[in-house]
């Protein structure tokens, strides 16, 4: 499984145990793991009893091996005074994607991760994280990742197996041609990053080589805002939320809770904002968008607007906003006379001229520059800047666009310029622009290699390809999205011998290479004060570098006039379709198709499990005579993909919505072949939206799965699902609620009689949960966090497609109001752990009993699955294993396994324990420290841990000081299904609306 | 009318009425028919085929339970939420079929009905089988068919018990109890026929299995006192069983809180379709084994109608039962219950209702009419169609409630694969490999009981086998005489 690991570094392989006994590396090792006692002489073999007696060692060493500890000294996250086997340890380290570091926890048993969380002391997730952090537990044990350096004669043609050796003799042979011309024709591609040290390695490289190129690539850029920034202010700023003061939000097509590199921040803050009944104002959310988002699901009006017209919105905004300044409106002319006037703009301008000062717009990454010059105006304007809206200069403020950097790099690899290419990290060759073609120019270049985790289309069209180490396995940094530096620390040794980019820069421009520690080290030094070793001991335990955000600025917006602006889109025909790519809420650019927790998790708003889809609203799908999964192949540029469609009432008429990320060919064997590419339709000059897409039905259909409505729903359940929405998700005026609370009681009243003695819980802990419906945005998250911590399997497509996903926890997603402004609800619901709990009754074994702080517990070993618990559930959480789920998981995954908790086979039932054991780990940490009572928020179930929003809440309802408690009896909690008397112990609150009632808002 | 008078006319009516055993037959030729079938050496050709079809048909049965017990469960096409599907339809139809022999035996046999015992072999021994098919299907329907002995109430070292909160255990114990009662009653009726035929027996071989069968019985007056006395007892005990069995079956559904199954209507519905289903299989299987054994003397044409009228009877205590639903669906108020209503009749599964409403409430209805009652083909088909439509009634309760609860975000559409179906298919192949042994080597008709419904018997004057207090079957007094 594991390749053993010395301690010089290198990786060594060995035929015979002579050869390897021989090594003083190895005698080293043994030393290092057997003590000093070894008797070197015995340890030859020449004998068959010493062979023998050799064997053992080594079959002791082999078991050590597995003990992947890394090489240098981490420092735990508790500080423990020394290290009990079996008990876990948490070390803090963070990850970075599309150059925006998250600071996380991670959860390690005896040298293996198993848990990633977010960091409760970063400034940003502040405990939180979001899905995509959550499930890159599942990537480091991947068994399709790649485990040695390959090289190929041809790019695309058979691949070796190579060693680093053979690469780094490889690098100098090249690097030392290179010394005599300043590196002319080298080029090096990487991702967006943050990392100082990254920034540090690149320079360093310059060094040696002034005149390579380096470039950096993202397929989900957020360049329109830089440029944007560069329009308003004159150089690219960054905008930076605070979303809990603001009363009054707007959204230009921006997810900022759901795809932001800040979401997860965002989310806490705008879920703090809402639920602050102290507020002068209730907060509000507009949101004017065409793709249905997790963010238009939260605002209080949502508006679709085709993207194309988002322009249009946002001139007419600034026009009312701006409107006192004769300049402002001669330069906003051309949106004011343009066809496109919906009512509710002035509306909206008011709400935000009465909230100045403490409101916010935001734009979408997918509007153009001038969309992001005019929020930035309209928030100078409102006075917002300095408040609600503060700024920050972003890093490397000469750099190309992404589009740029890489339709440039293509032109000179055409143009037979580039001699060596190195691309560090990223899947040019799938998610570069389709009109740049960019592997027919990598395809030019006599040179390449490329980093990556997989062997992915990018690594098959390059000569080298070398394997990466995951984040969880090296060392590096990064910058959180308001600049606060996280360090990545390593958790376990590179399991397939993988290096990060800045080892592998090391060894192209360092004659000796560096080591990925101290790289980090020497970068982070310029942060550090007088002591570094107590600077980087304390910054390893954070997890981050304090204090060392990006320090805010007020620039100043310049005058309209003087802003070049492209001017309002062109009206466009009536039947003219506009194509949105939109970053996929689960595997993001497809960098995550591999990960097949994310591949199974429901997308928020669809619940399309496995597969992407064009997503189109109903009136489209019935104007294009189409129905759901119906294929049709969407044209556009000359360009043809088949995709199945999914009717999603929501979306803008005319727009047709598609996640990027999906038909990856060279993504193993989870991701390939799942979905169908939307990167083959995405051109350099339309990256975000475009209008002049044709769709055509193809005449096939392609099955969705998904978790939820697994076909066309008829018209009896469709009018019944609209009837029982209000009473399962309910909601209660926030005006109303911050008047008095108790005006908007809604727990039916009454106790029902009881069949059963009821449960005596006087002397114990009485577990509940209470979920707020305000704060939960339907994410995820908490989903993956659930799945990671209780060993819940994948099951694959088809078994969802049937009905049998294993999620714990899932978030039913309803919606409602009129057909053409509908109106989405997400309510997370696990076991409820009724007190009256049907499940119980009905098991002819006992296998599901109640447990006397009020848990319903289900006993595995004892349960012949029956199902008939599943089958009295009213809430339908408890799943089944249909089949042996855990059967195909190789070894190395079985590394993640959470060991406290029990790998279910076939045949029995299973469901949400509110995470028990780490309810009993509370408890016996209590009793080991001497019978103290359990505090308050020391036992956080997995969900809640992850939950961005804070929307779960788990405690002892015996505590009346405990927060579930004052959450359980608020005016705003009911129970699910209450009224047949379960007496649930999971609580919901309801969720608050908002809304402004000027007639132009609501018509 | 003075009573005289309506004595007079129900004694008149009663002439009018076909005689039981029909061709002139005598205790011989009646014993001679029945027995000379164990006793050829070649049954029909017809058999061969049938008996081939059905053992092929439980390899089937074996060779998909297997396949089930290597990969689970998710063989199947169930999900969350249809927990349950093909399973326990096929249990519940299964125990319901197996209702008609204990009525017949038991229940018929306290009210006297005297044409009862043409066909209460036949009906008896589908009980068995049916049991026997029905048993298998909650035992191999649960995950770990391994662990099913933890449904027993075991001793064992681990302390752990049956929770007898279950309707699902009560199961165990009403089909459990059914089954014994039944085989008891079964075989020990078939003793005095057992002996006959390990008297007539030709080989050495086949007087020592029946011999060995019939546990010594010699015909004894002492005998068959004891014997009565037991018979009678154990029709006593059977008759509650035929209500308790399937009302038990149906607590599975009314105590559970799925809309839909949450009914207190369900326990004499489900008896009252479960005689309507048992019935109609008698009569599938009694009118091609008449036919090809010559068996019309003995199985008359009056046995079918009596059997018409019951299912015509029955048929319509079931539409009384649907209606009844639907009305307390709207009448009770509860909006979730109203919709499961509606959903069955419009939703996803309306196709499944649509059979279940026409096979089980207008197909019946034919039989209204006396020359539908006499007219074998047509009372094959609706005796089929009867079964088609419960086995449809069974499915709708379980799957179309499942499928859609109380939470619209956890509904889901239950198909079934191909398994569930070729499951369901052996389940057949296994009930008629069963029945057609029987018909092979044991009386398929009662021949003692026949015997003494017989004007030879000389019971129609109120005699007696044997002492005074004697409880068996006995005649009235205006039995045609004749023949």
């Amino acid at each position: 499984m594991s390749q053993v690991r010395i301690t010089g570094g290198t990786p060594a392989y060995w035929r015979s145990l002579a050869e390897r006994a021989d090594t003083p590396e190895f005698r080293e090792m043994v030393r290092r793991r057997l003590g000093e006692n070894v008797d070197w002489e015995n340890l030859a073999p020449s004998t068959r009893r010493k062979f023998l007696q050799v064997m053992g060692a080594s079959l002791a060493l082999a078991g050590l091996a597995g003990c992947r500890w890394p090489r240098e000294t981490i420092v735990p996250f508790a500080r423990p005074a020394g290290y009990t086997p079996g008990v876990p340890q948490r070390y803090a380290t963070s990850m970075e994607l599309a150059g925006v570091a998250s600071g996380l926890v991670v959860t390690s048993y005896d040298g293996r991760p198993i848990k990633v969380d977010g960091n409760p002391e970063h400034p940003q997730n502040r405990g939180g994280s979001d899905l995509l952090a959550q499930a890159s537990i599942l990537d480091l044990y991947d068994p399709a990742r790649s485990r040695s350096p390959l090289s190929r004669e041809i790019a695309g043609g058979a691949a070796r197996n190579r060693t680093w050796e053979e690469f780094s003799d490889f690098a100098r042979g090249r690097m030392t041609d290179f010394k005599s011309r300043g590196g002319e024709s080298l080029y090096i591609l990487s991702e967006a990053t943050s990392s100082p040290s990254m920034a540090a390695m690149r320079a360093r490289l310059q060094g040696a080589f002034p005149r390579a190129v380096i470039a950096e690539y993202e397929s989900i850029s957020r360049d329109n805002e830089r440029t944007g920034a560069v329009l308003a202010f004159g150089r690219p700023m960054r905008a930076v939320y605070s979303l809990e003061s603001a009363d009054v939000i707007v959204s230009l097509d921006a997810d900022f809770l759901g795809a932001h590199p800040a979401s997860v921040a965002h989310a806490r803050d705008f879920a703090a904002g809402r639920r602050n009944r102290d507020r002068v104002k209730a907060n509000r959310l507009y949101a004017v968008e065409s793709a249905y988002t997790i963010t238009g699901g939260k605002a209080d009006h949502r508006f679709t607007v085709p993207s194309r017209w988002i322009p249009v919105v946002a001139g007419r905004l600034a026009a009312e906003i701006l409107g006192d300044d004769p300049g402002a409106r001669a330069a906003l002319a051309a949106y004011t006379s343009h066809p496109f006037m919906p009512r509710f703009i002035a509306a909206m301008a008011r709400d935000l001229k009465c909230s100045r000062g403490r409101s916010i717009i935001v734009a979408g990454p997918r509007q153009p520059a001038d969309v992001h010059a005019l929020a930035h105006a309209m928030n100078a304007a409102l006075g917002n800047v300095g408040t609600t809206v503060r700024y920050a200069a972003e890093e490397g403020p000469e750099r190309p666009s992404h589009v740029e950097a890489i339709a440039s790099l293509a032109d000179a690899a055409r143009a037979g310029k580039i001699d060596t290419l190195i691309i560090l990290g990223g899947n040019p060759v799938f998610d570069a622009p389709a009109d740049i073609e960019f592997a027919r120019a990598l395809a030019a270049v006599p040179a390449s290699a490329h980093l990556s985790l997989h062997e992915d289309e990018t690594s098959r069209a390059c000569h080298w390809h070398l394997p990466r180490a995951h984040y969880l396995e090296s060392w590096g940094d990064a910058r959180a999205w308001d600049g606060t530096v996280g360090i990545t620390q390593p958790l376990i040794e590179p399991l397939y011998g993988g290096k990060s980019p800045i080892e592998v820069l090391s060894i192209l421009c360092d004659p000796s290479p560096m080591s990925g520690y101290d790289i980090v080290r020497r970068a982070m030094s310029s942060f550090a004060g007088a002591d570094f070793e107590a600077f980087w001991r304390s910054s390893l335990n954070d997890g981050f570098v304090s204090g060392s955000a990006y320090p805010i600025e007020t620039p100043t917006v310049r005058p309209l006039l003087h802003i070049p602006m492209r001017g309002a889109p062109p009206a466009f025909a009536a039947n003219d379709l506009e194509i949105v790519f939109v970053p996929d809420s689960k595997v993001y650019d497809g960098r995550f198709a591999g990960n097949a927790w994310l591949q199974e998790l429901p997308d928020p708003m669809t619940k399309v499990t496995w597969d992407n889809a064009a997503l189109i609203s109903p009136a489209t799908a019935a104007a294009l005579g189409v129905r759901a999964d119906d294929v049709v192949a969407l044209q556009y540029g000359g360009r043809e993909v088949e995709i199945p469609v999914y009717v999603m009432p929501g979306v803008a008429d005319r727009s047709v919505i598609v996640p990027l990320g999906y038909g990856r060919t060279a993504a193993g064997p989870i991701g390939n072949g799942v979905g169908a590419s939307a990167q083959a339709l995405r051109m350099s000059g339309a990256m975000g939206f475009d209008g002049g897409l044709t769709v055509r039905r193809v005449g096939r259909v392609h099955a969705l799965s998904c978790t939820q409505n697994h076909h066309m729903i008829d018209l009896v359940g469709l009018r019944e699902t609209q009837r029982r929405v209000g009473e399962l998700v309910r909601e209660v005026d926030s005006e109303t609620y911050k008047r008095n609370p108790e005006a908007v009681r809604i727990r039916s009243e009454g106790e029902p009689a009881q069949l059963f003695p009821p449960h005596d819980y006087e002397s114990d802990h009485r577990w509940g949960m209470a979920i707020d419906l305000d704060s939960c945005t339907g994410c995820g998250a908490c989903m993956i966090a659930c799945q990671a911590e209780n060993n819940v399997p994948v099951v694959g497509r088809e078994q969802v497609k049937r009905g049998r996903e294993m999620h714990w926890l899932r978030i039913d997603r309803y919606f409602s109001g009129a057909p053409e402004r509908p109106e989405v609800s997400h309510q997370p619901l696990a076991c409820v752990q009724c007190e009256n709990a049907p499940c119980e009754q009905v098991c002819p074994v006992g296998a599901t009993a109640h447990s006397h702080e009020g848990l319903n517990e289900m006993v595995y070993n004892r349960c012949i699955g029956t199902r008939y618990c599943a089958n009295n559930c009213p809430y339908k959480v408890r799943r089944f294993n249909w089949f042996n789920f855990h059967k195909r998981t190789v070894q190395i995954e079985k590394m993640m396994y959470n060991p406290d908790v029990t790998v279910r086979g076939r045949g029995v039932m299973e469901k949400c324990t509110f995470c028990v054991q780490r309810i009993e780990g509370a408890k016996i940490r209590a009793r080991v420290e001497g019978g103290r009572p359990i505090a308050d928020g020391e036992v956080v179930p997995a969900c809640a841990q992850a939950c961005p929003s804070r929307a779960i809440v788990f405690g002892d309802l015996n505590d009346p000081q405990s927060r579930v408690h004052a959450l359980h009896v608020n005016a705003r909690s009911y129970g699910l299904l209450e009224e047949i008397n379960t007496r649930p112990r999971t609580q919901y609150l309801a969720k608050l609306r908002n809304p402004n009632h000027d007639p132009e808002v609501q018509g | 009318m003075s009573a005289r008078e309506a004595t007079q006319l129900a004694m008149e009516m009663a002439e009018r009425r076909s005689p039981l055993i029909t061709g002139g037959n005598d205790f011989a030729t009646v014993t001679d028919k029945i027995c000379s079938l164990v006793e050829k050496p070649h049954p029909p050709r017809a058999w061969f085929i049938a008996f081939g079809v059905s053992l092929a048909m439980t390899g089937v049965l074996f060779a998909m339970i297997g396949y089930l017990l290597l990969r689970g469960i998710g063989v199947w096409g169930l999900n969350s939420p249809v927990g349950w599907g093909f399973d326990i339809t096929n249990f519940v139809f299964w125990v319901g079929i197996g209702h008609a022999g204990t009525l017949i035996s038991a229940i018929l046999f306290l009210f006297r009905q005297k044409w009862r015992t043409s066909i209460n072999r036949f009906a008896e021994s589908m009980t068995i089988f049916a049991v026997i098919c029905a048993g298998m299907f909650p035992a191999i329907h649960v995950g770990r068919v391994w662990f099913i002995w933890f449904v027993f109430p075991l001793p064992n070292q681990n302390l752990v018990w049956p929770n007898f909160r279950s309707p699902l255990l009560w199961d165990v114990f009403a089909v459990g109890t059914y089954m014994t009662v039944s085989l008891l009653f079964w075989y020990m009726g078939m003793l005095p026929d057992l002996a006959t035929l390990r008297d007539r027996a030709k080989t050495k071989a086949r007087s020592f299995i029946y011999g060995a069968l019939s546990l010594g019985w010699r015909g004894s007056n002492r005998q068959w006192h004891r014997y009565e006395v037991a018979y009678l007892l154990l029709a006593a005990l059977a008759t509650p069983l035929v209500l308790s069995v399937h009302s038990v079956v149906s607590f599975d559904f009314a105590a559970s809180q799925v809309p839909g199954w949450h009914t207190t209507i369900f326990p004499p519905y489900f008896v009252a379709g479960a005689i309507f289903s048992g019935f109609a299989m008698v009569m599938t299987l009694i009118i091609p084994a008449r036919q090809f054994f010559g068996l019309k003397d003995i199985i008359t044409m009056r046995h079918l109608e009596n059997m018409a009228k019951i299912i015509l009877l029955t048929g319509s205590m079931v539409a009384l039962a649907y209606a009844t639903e639907i009305f307390i669906a709207w009448y009770g108020g509860n909006p979730i219950e109203r919709f499961t209503f509606m959903n069955r009749a419009l939703g996803p599964y309306a196709w499944a209702y649509s059979i279940m409403m026409t096979c089980n409430v207008l197909v019946p209805q034919i039989f209204w009419f006396r020359w539908a009652r006499r007219n074998l083909w047509l009372m094959m088909i609706v005796s089929i169609l009867v079964n088609v439509g419960m086995w449809f009634e069974r499915f709708v309760i379980i799957v179309s409630s499942l499928s859609r609860d109380y939470l619209p975000a956890a509904w889901g559409y239950f198909k079934p694969t191909a398994i569930d179906l070729l499951t369901l298919a052996g389940s057949f192949g296994l009930f008629f490999t069963l029945f057609l042994l029987f018909i092979r080597y044991l009386p398929m008709v009662a021949m003692a009981e026949v015997r003494s419904v017989m004007p030879q018997a000389g019971l129609e004057h109120g005699g007696h086998r044997g002492q005074g207090d004697y409880h068996g079957d006995i005649p009235a007094q205006h039995e045609e005489t004749g023949a």
